[in-house]
């Protein structure tokens, strides 16, 4: 029953960590084309994890650097903690953490 | 209790075979983003004077180069996954830029009616338990992107 439940968990975890990928690598080309870390990238940020099913307020957005020049590099990091439980083994949290590099769009 | 004794090994490796499977599907959208992301890149660095003057989309002239540096970027991300240094993986890459249209790929003979940059690479995926299951410890995942500017 453990086992069983261990491929169920770990595929979802499996899922949520892709998930979360694919919105990092949307928010990274996002950050490129505003020039780093504003408003409209944390809301592009949020709508993008909701539409992948994920709670925004549990993930944190690390944008590096904050404000960035024209073809100048920006990494965009997702973290979260994602909750597992193996019934008659354990429970725990698994970290997923996922990142993207893009190029400043913004010849200020 | 027999039951149990043989359906226990069986379903521990159905278990590391699931993990196992799941972490290369991972790697292989990690792979596709950086590829992805790489020739967006390339071709988004577009030649300024060319653009202010004719108003032509053309690629700057380092297009090839900022690919490949931008795929060995991201691939460096990734490089836990790795079977091989990221800055290895995207040298061996076939970066190909098509600065005028059109033009057809020397690789897949495609036809292409704008500016292009493509990348075809091979990117070895560490799969140690595909390994210690007697199959394959490492899996190549071959990836080919193409963007042009619109």
């Amino acid at each position: 029953m453990p086992l069983l439940f261990s491929v169920l968990e770990f595929g979802s975890a499996l899922e949520r960590w892709l998930a979360q990928d694919a919105a990092t690598v949307q928010a990274a080309r996002y950050a490129g084309e505003v020039g780093g870390d504003t408003p409209e990238l944390r809301r592009f940020v949020d709508d993008e994890l909701r539409a992948a099913g994920i709670n925004p307020d549990r993930v944190s957005v690390d944008v590096a650097p904050s404000r960035v020049a024209w073809r100048e590099p920006v990494r965009v990091s997702l973290s979260s903690a994602y909750p597992m439980s193996i019934p008659f083994l354990f429970s725990t949290t698994v970290p997923l953490r996922s990142s993207a590099i893009s190029r400043g769009e913004v010849n200020r | 209790m027999v039951l149990t004794l043989v359906l226990a090994p069986l379903l521990l490796v159905a278990l590391a075979g699931v993990l196992q499977l799941g972490a290369l599907r991972v790697a292989a959208a990690r792979v596709r983003a950086a590829a992805d992301l790489a020739t967006l890149v390339a071709v988004n660095d577009q030649d300024d004077a060319e653009l202010a003057t004719s108003g032509t989309l053309r690629l700057s002239a380092d297009a090839g180069d900022v690919a490949r540096e931008y795929f060995a970027r991201e691939l460096e991300l990734s490089a836990i996954l790795l079977d091989g240094a990221a800055v290895d993986i995207a040298a061996a890459a076939d970066v190909a830029v098509y600065p005028s249209a059109p033009a057809y790929d020397t690789r897949s003979g495609v036809r292409y009616d704008r500016p292009t940059v493509r990348i075809a690479a091979d990117v070895p995926v560490r799969t140690p338990v595909f390994g210690a299951l007697v199959l394959r410890p490492v899996t190549t995942i071959h990836v080919l992107s193409v963007s042009s500017p619109r």
